[in-house]
C-alpha cells in the first residue's frame, strides 16, 4: 500500500490529479441527485425538513440501502446475486419467531442474523467460487431453496420483535441530533473506506475488470470471490435484522419485491454492471433516491398509472446525467451523427466515392481437408446443451414413478410443449440477448402489454386477427427498437435501460386497459392454443418449425454469427467488421418480437389477456437460457441447449404440480434440480 | 328513494348516538390518502375506482379530497408512502396492506399523529388501526363445506391455493383443509398455487391433467379459477351437464356460467355464457375500499367506528344466481348477482360488488367509478 501510494505521484502526477474525481463521481453523482429529490420534496410539499422527517427518511431506506450495499460487493466483482432479497425475508422471520427481550437473546439473534447472510454467501461463494458456476444462476437457485425454507419456518406474517430493539434500531443516537440508522450507515461506509485500503478491498474491482489479470498480478481469485459472496451476504443479513427492527415482525414475503430496486440502487450509485468500478457510498444514496421517488410522485399528486412510467425515466435520467460528465456513448453518438451528416452533405460518404473495389484476396486453403466428425464438431454444443437433455430424461423417468402416465403417453408430451412453448419462444429472443452479453428485463410488460393489445383489437373477432397480429408484433418491434437505440445510442446499461423500459410498458398497459383489461381471444386464436385434432393441440407443430428456424438462425446465419461475436467481445467484432450497434438493436428488437409473439399466444390460452400475465416469465427465461448451457455474459450457447433447459424446467414443473407436497418443499426442490443441472454442465477443462 | 338512502347510510355507519349537528358540511374537506397496492389485477381495479366513485358520491363530495397513490407489491415502499402522507398532513389514510404486519410501526406512528388509518381487504395487527374485511377462515371453510356436502363426502378434488405466504391464503386453505379432513374420503389429489389469477389457474391445472385426466377429478376447490376450470373442461369435450363441482371466487365469467342453461344474456361468447355449472362463488368483496372511506369519514366526523368490521361473506350459489339487467344498486338490492358479457367483457372481473351500507356505489362505480348519484 504504500510503496504504492508513494511511486504513483511520480509515475504520473497529472493522471492522479485527474483520476480522483473521476472516481468520485459515481457516488458524488448520487449524493447530487439525492440532494436535488430532497430539495424537490421540501420545496413543492412547501413542509418542513427537521430532524423527525430526517429521521423517518433515515429508517425507511436503510433496509434498501444496507441490501444494495451488500450487492455492490458481488456486482463489483463482476457477479450478480439474486439471492439477495430471499435472506432479507428468511432473516426475518427466523428473528420474529424467536428473538426474546433480553440484550443476551437480542445479541444472539443479530449475530445469527448476519450470520444466516454469510452463511448463504457461503453457500453460494462455494457453487461460484469453488465450482465455478455461473452466479445468477447458482443465486437463483439459492433464491428458490431460501423461499421455500421461509416458508417453511413461517407460513403466514406474524411473530413479534422486541420493541426495545426496535427502538434501538431505528431510533436516535443522539436524540435531537443523530438518528441511529443514518450512525449505522455512517459506520458502514467508514468500515468500506478501511476496507478499500486492504488487499481483500483493492481485489473486488480487480476481479470485476480482469480476472486474468488479476490472476496473473498474483490474487488469489477464487477465496477472494468467496469472501466477496460471505460479506454481501452477511450485508443481506444485516438488512434482514434492520427490517425486522423496523417493521416490528415477521412477513416471509416481505423482501422479495426488494430484488429489482436493489440492481437500481446499484447502477443509480454509479457502479457499472459487470464489474470493475464503483463502491457502496453511491449505491447507499441511490437507495435514499428510489425511496424519495415514492414521495415526489406523493407531492406532485402523479396519476397512480403513471408512477411505473415516472420511476422508469427518473431511473434512465439518473443514469444519464452520471454519464454525460464525460466521454460520453450519448455524446460521441451525437458527434458521430453530426459529422455523418456533414460527410453526407459534402458527398464524403465511402459509398457516396467512386472507390476501387479494395477487397484483400487470401489464397484459397487447401480444400481437401478432411471434415471432422459430426460429434467432433459439434462437441462443445453437445457438452454445453446435452446435460439438460439428460436431466430432462431423468425427471421424466421420476415422473413416470411417482405420477404413472408419463413415458408412453402423447398427451403428457402434448401438455408438455403446449406449457412450454411460452419459454420456448421468449428463449431465442432472451437467449439471443444474452448471447450478445445483455440482458432484457422489459419481458414481463412487453408480454402484458402485447397481450392485452391483441385481446383489445381482436375482441372476439377472427377477422381482426388479419391486423390485431400484425400490429401487436410491430409493437413488440418497436419496444425491442427503443430498447436497443437506449442501449446503444445512449450507452445505457441493458439492465438499466429495459428496467425502466419495463415499468413505462406498465404504464401503457394501465392507461390503455383504464386498469381492466377488456376484449377477448378470437376462437381462431383459441383453437390454436386450446384444441385438440387427433389429439394434438394445434400449437405444436408451429412450435416444432419455429424451434428448427431459431436453432438455424441463431446457429447457421450471418446474423446468429455476429451475435456470437459480440458476445464474445464487442471491441474485436467491431474491428473484424462486424456492425456491431445495428446487430445489438436487431437484437433487442427479436426478443422484443418474440414477447409479443408470446403475449398473443398466452391470451389465446387464457382466452383472455390480464394485467401482469408476463410477470412469471422473466426469471423462467434467464433460468432456461442459463440452464441450456449458455454464458451469462454471452458469446456461448445454443438454442437447441436452451430447448432442453425449457423441455427440463417445463417438466420439473408438471412433476412438481402433481404431487401434493406443500409450495415450500416444491420451492426447494426446484432449486436443487436447477443447481444441479448446472453442476451437471460444469466445465471439467479448467 | 333518497330518504331511502339515507336510513341506509345512517344505519350502515352503526353509529353511536352522539348525534351532535354535523358539522362537516361547513368545514373544509378532509384530506384523505389511499395507499394502494399493485395494480395489477381486476380486483385491485375494481376496489380503486369503487373508492374514487364513493369519494365522488353526493354523500361525500364535499367532505372528501382524496389522493391515490400505489405501493406495488413492496412493503418497504407503502411504509414511506405512509410517512409520506403523514407529513403532508392526512386526516385519515385508507390502505390496502402488503402485509398485515409489517407496516405496524409506520402505522403506529401515524395514529400518535393524529391521523386514521383503516385497513381494507387485508389486515393490520397494529392496536390503532381500523379494519374492514370478510373472515377468511369462514371463507375457505363454508365453501370446503358445500364442496364436501355437493360429492356426498366422497371423491378426489383438486386444490388452487393463493399466493403463498400471505395471511388470506394460509387461513382460507387451513380452514378448508381442516373440513376435508374431516372426510376420510374426500381426498386432495393434486394442489397447485393460484396466486389468484385465472391466467396461473389455467397453467396450473394444465401441468395437473398433463398426468391425470378429468375423469379422475371429482371436484374442485379453487380460491381464484373455477371460470378457467369449467372453460378447459368444456374444451376436453365434457358436456355441460358433467361439469365438475366448482368451489371458488366470484368472478363474473363464473357466475354467469352459474345462470340455468339457456338463460338470454347479451354479449354472452365461448364459454362466457349460462351453461348451469355446478358453483359456490365467494369473495372478497371490493367494495371494501369505498366502506372503508365511509367509515374514514364517519370517523372524523367524530362518530364512533368499530376497530374491526366483519363483511358478510357473499355467497352465491345455483339456487341464488340471479342475472342484473343494468346492476345499479337497487337492482342489487333486490337480489341480483350476476352481469351481462356486453357490460362486463372481461370475464375475470369480479361481481360481488353489492353491500347494504354503500348505496352510493353500483355497477357503474366498479366499472369507471362513477357513482350511483
Amino acid at each position: 500500500m504504500n510503496a504504492l501510494a508513494a511511486t504513483a505521484p511520480r509515475t504520473a502526477p497529472s493522471s492522479r490529479v485527474r483520476s480522483w474525481p473521476d472516481r468520485l463521481r459515481g457516488p458524488l453523482i448520487a449524493v447530487g441527485v439525492f440532494l436535488i429529490c430532497l430539495g424537490l420534496v421540501r420545496w413543492l410539499s412547501g413542509g418542513t425538513l427537521g430532524y423527525y422527517e430526517i429521521g423517518t427518511l433515515a429508517a425507511g431506506g436503510a433496509t434498501l440501502a444496507i441490501a444494495a450495499s451488500g450487492q455492490t460487493i458481488v456486482v463489483l466483482t463482476g457477479g450478480f446475486d439474486l439471492s439477495a432479497a430471499a435472506v432479507i425475508s428468511l432473516v426475518n422471520v427466523s428473528l420474529a419467531g424467536q428473538m426474546q427481550d433480553s440484550p443476551g437473546s437480542i445479541a444472539l439473534w443479530v449475530v445469527l442474523g448476519i450470520g444466516i447472510g454469510a452463511a448463504t454467501g457461503a453457500f453460494n461463494g462455494l457453487f461460484i467460487a469453488g465450482l465455478r458456476l455461473q452466479p445468477i444462476v447458482v443465486t437463483l437457485a439459492t433464491m428458490f431453496i431460501l423461499q421455500g425454507v421461509t416458508l417453511l419456518v413461517m407460513d403466514k406474517p406474524g411473530g413479534e420483535i422486541p420493541s426495545g430493539f426496535a427502538q434501538a434500531l431505528t431510533g436516535d443516537a443522539v436524540p435531537g441530533l443523530l438518528p441511529m440508522p443514518v450512525l449505522l450507515l455512517a459506520l458502514l461506509i467508514a468500515l468500506w473506506v478501511a476496507l478499500k485500503n486492504t488487499l481483500f478491498g483493492k481485489a473486488l474491482p480487480a476481479l470485476g475488470s480482469d480476472r486474468e489479470a488479476a490472476r496473473a498480478a498474483g490474487l488469489s481469485v477464487r477465496l477472494h470471490e468467496f469472501f466477496a459472496y460471505v460479506l454481501a451476504g452477511g450485508l443481506y443479513g444485516l438488512a434482514g435484522v434492520f427490517i425486522s427492527a423496523q417493521t416490528g415482525s415477521g412477513d416471509p414475503l416481505v423482501g422479495n419485491p426488494m430484488l429489482l430496486q436493489m440492481f437500481a440502487a446499484v447502477v443509480l450509485g454509479g457502479t457499472v454492471l459487470g464489474g470493475g468500478r464503483g463502491g457502496i457510498v453511491g449505491t447507499i444514496f441511490g437507495a435514499y433516491v428510489l425511496m424519495l421517488v415514492v414521495n415526489i410522485l406523493l407531492v406532485l399528486n402523479v396519476p397512480a398509472f403513471y408512477s411505473s412510467v415516472v420511476e422508469g425515466l427518473i431511473l434512465v435520467l439518473a443514469v444519464l446525467a452520471s454519464s454525460l460528465a464525460r466521454d460520453s456513448v450519448l455524446l460521441r453518438t451525437l458527434r458521430q451523427v453530426v459529422a455523418r451528416s456533414a460527410a453526407r452533405s459534402a458527398g464524403r460518404l465511402p459509398r457516396q466515392l467512386d472507390l476501387p473495389p479494395a477487397r484483400v484476396a487470401l489464397p484459397m486453403t487447401d480444400p481437401t481437408v478432411e471434415r471432422p466428425v459430426w460429434w467432433r464438431r459439434h462437441a462443445e454444443a453437445l457438452r454445453n446443451g446435452l446435460p439438460a437433455y439428460l436431466c430432462f430424461v431423468a425427471v421424466l423417468v421420476v415422473t413416470q414413478f411417482v405420477l404413472g402416465n408419463t413415458i408412453l403417453s402423447w398427451p403428457y408430451y402434448d401438455s408438455l410443449v403446449v406449457l412450454g412453448c411460452f419459454l420456448a419462444i421468449l428463449a431465442l429472443g432472451q437467449g439471443a440477448v444474452i448471447l450478445t452479453g445483455g440482458l432484457d428485463l422489459s419481458l414481463p410488460w412487453t408480454i402484458g402489454l402485447c397481450g392485452i393489445l391483441c385481446a383489445g383489437l381482436l375482441s372476439g373477432s377472427d377477422a381482426a386477427l388479419a391486423y390485431a397480429v400484425p400490429a401487436v408484433l410491430a409493437v413488440g418491434a418497436l419496444i425491442g427498437l427503443v430498447n436497443g437505440l437506449g442501449i446503444v445510442a445512449l450507452g445505457l446499461s441493458p439492465i438499466v435501460m429495459t428496467l425502466a423500459m419495463n415499468g413505462i410498458l406498465q404504464g401503457a398497459a394501465l392507461v390503455y386497459s383504464g386498469g381492466t383489461p377488456s376484449g377477448f381471444a378470437s376462437p381462431a386464436l383459441r383453437w390454436l392454443m386450446t384444441a385438440k385434432v387427433f389429439g394434438v393441440t394445434p400449437i405444436v407443430p408451429f412450435v416444432a418449425l419455429f424451434a428448427a428456424g431459431a436453432a438455424i438462425l441463431l446457429g447457421r446465419t450471418v446474423f446468429g454469427r455476429r451475435v456470437y461475436a459480440i458476445g464474445n467481445g464487442e471491441r474485436p467484432a467491431e474491428l473484424s467488421g462486424v456492425p456491431v450497434k445495428a446487430t445489438l438493436v436487431k437484437v433487442y428488437m427479436l426478443s422484443g418480437l418474440c414477447a409479443a409473439v408470446v403475449g398473443i399466444l398466452l391470451s389465446g390460452f387464457s382466452g383472455q389477456a390480464s394485467l401482469g400475465m408476463g410477470d412469471d416469465y422473466l426469471l423462467p427465461s434467464i433460468a432456461v437460457v442459463v440452464v441450456g448451457g449458455a454464458l451469462i455474459t454471452g458469446g456461448r450457447g445454443s438454442y437447441l441447449g436452451m430447448l432442453g433447459g425449457v423441455l427440463l424446467l417445463t417438466a420439473l414443473q408438471t412433476l412438481l404440480a402433481g404431487t401434493t407436497l406443500p409450495y415450500a418443499t416444491r420451492a426447494i426442490l426446484y432449486g436443487v434440480v436447477v443447481l444441479g443441472a448446472v453442476v451437471a454442465l460444469r466445465e471439467r477443462s479448467h | 328513494m333518497k330518504k331511502k338512502h339515507l336510513i341506509a347510510a345512517a344505519a350502515a355507519l352503526a353509529l353511536s348516538a352522539t348525534a351532535g349537528v354535523a358539522t362537516a358540511q361547513t368545514q373544509a374537506k378532509h384530506k384523505i390518502f389511499l395507499s394502494m397496492s399493485f395494480i395489477g389485477n381486476d380486483w385491485q381495479g375494481e376496489a380503486a375506482n369503487m373508492i374514487k366513485a364513493m369519494a365522488a358520491s353526493k354523500t361525500m363530495a364535499d367532505k372528501v379530497d382524496l389522493q391515490v397513490q400505489v405501493a406495488g407489491p413492496n412493503a418497504q415502499r407503502q411504509i414511506q408512502q405512509i410517512n409520506a402522507m403523514v407529513q403532508a398532513g392526512a386526516k385519515a389514510i385508507i390502505v390496502f396492506p402488503i402485509s398485515p404486519t409489517a407496516l405496524n410501526s409506520a402505522v403506529k406512528n401515524a395514529c400518535e399523529k393524529g391521523v386514521t388509518v383503516i385497513a381494507y381487504d387485508g389486515e393490520i395487527t397494529e392496536p390503532c388501526a381500523y379494519n374492514v374485511a370478510i373472515d377468511q377462515e369462514e371463507a375457505g371453510r363454508v365453501t370446503a363445506e358445500w364442496l364436501v356436502k355437493k360429492l356426498n363426502g366422497k371423491g378426489n378434488i383438486v386444490a388452487i391455493t393463493g399466493v403463498p405466504g400471505t395471511s388470506v391464503d394460509t387461513l382460507r386453505t387451513k380452514a378448508a383443509k381442516e373440513v376435508f379432513a374431516k372426510h376420510p374420503d374426500i381426498k386432495i389429489v393434486n394442489e397447485a398455487v393460484g396466486m389468484w389469477s385465472q391466467a396461473v389457474a389455467r397453467t396450473e391445472l394444465s401441468k395437473i391433467l398433463a398426468t391425470r385426466k378429468w375423469d379422475q377429478i371429482d371436484g374442485l376447490w379453487m380460491q381464484v379459477g373455477c371460470y378457467t376450470a369449467n372453460t378447459m373442461q368444456i374444451e376436453a369435450g365434457i358436456a355441460e351437464d358433467k361439469l365438475k363441482p366448482c368451489a371458488g371466487e366470484g368472478a363474473n365469467g363464473g357466475r354467469v356460467q352459474m345462470l340455468p342453461t339457456g338463460t338470454e344474456v347479451e354479449g354472452a361468447n365461448g364459454t362466457y355464457k349460462p351453461m348451469a355449472a355446478p358453483r359456490i362463488s365467494y369473495a372478497s368483496p371490493p367494495y371494501s375500499g369505498a366502506l372503508a372511506l365511509k367509515l374514514a369519514v364517519a370517523k372524523l366526523e367524530g362518530k364512533e367506528v368499530a376497530k374491526k368490521t366483519v363483511l358478510p361473506l357473499p355467497v352465491v350459489t345455483n339456487e341464488t344466481i340471479k342475472l342484473c339487467q343494468e346492476g345499479s344498486w337497487a337492482e342489487m338490492k333486490a337480489g341480483c348477482n350476476a352481469f351481462k358479457p356486453s357490460i362486463v367483457t372481461n370475464p375475470g372481473w369480479f361481481a360481488s360488488i353489492f353491500s347494504n351500507e354503500t348505496p352510493e356505489i353500483g355497477l357503474n362505480a366498479a366499472l369507471v367509478g362513477q357513482p350511483e348519484n
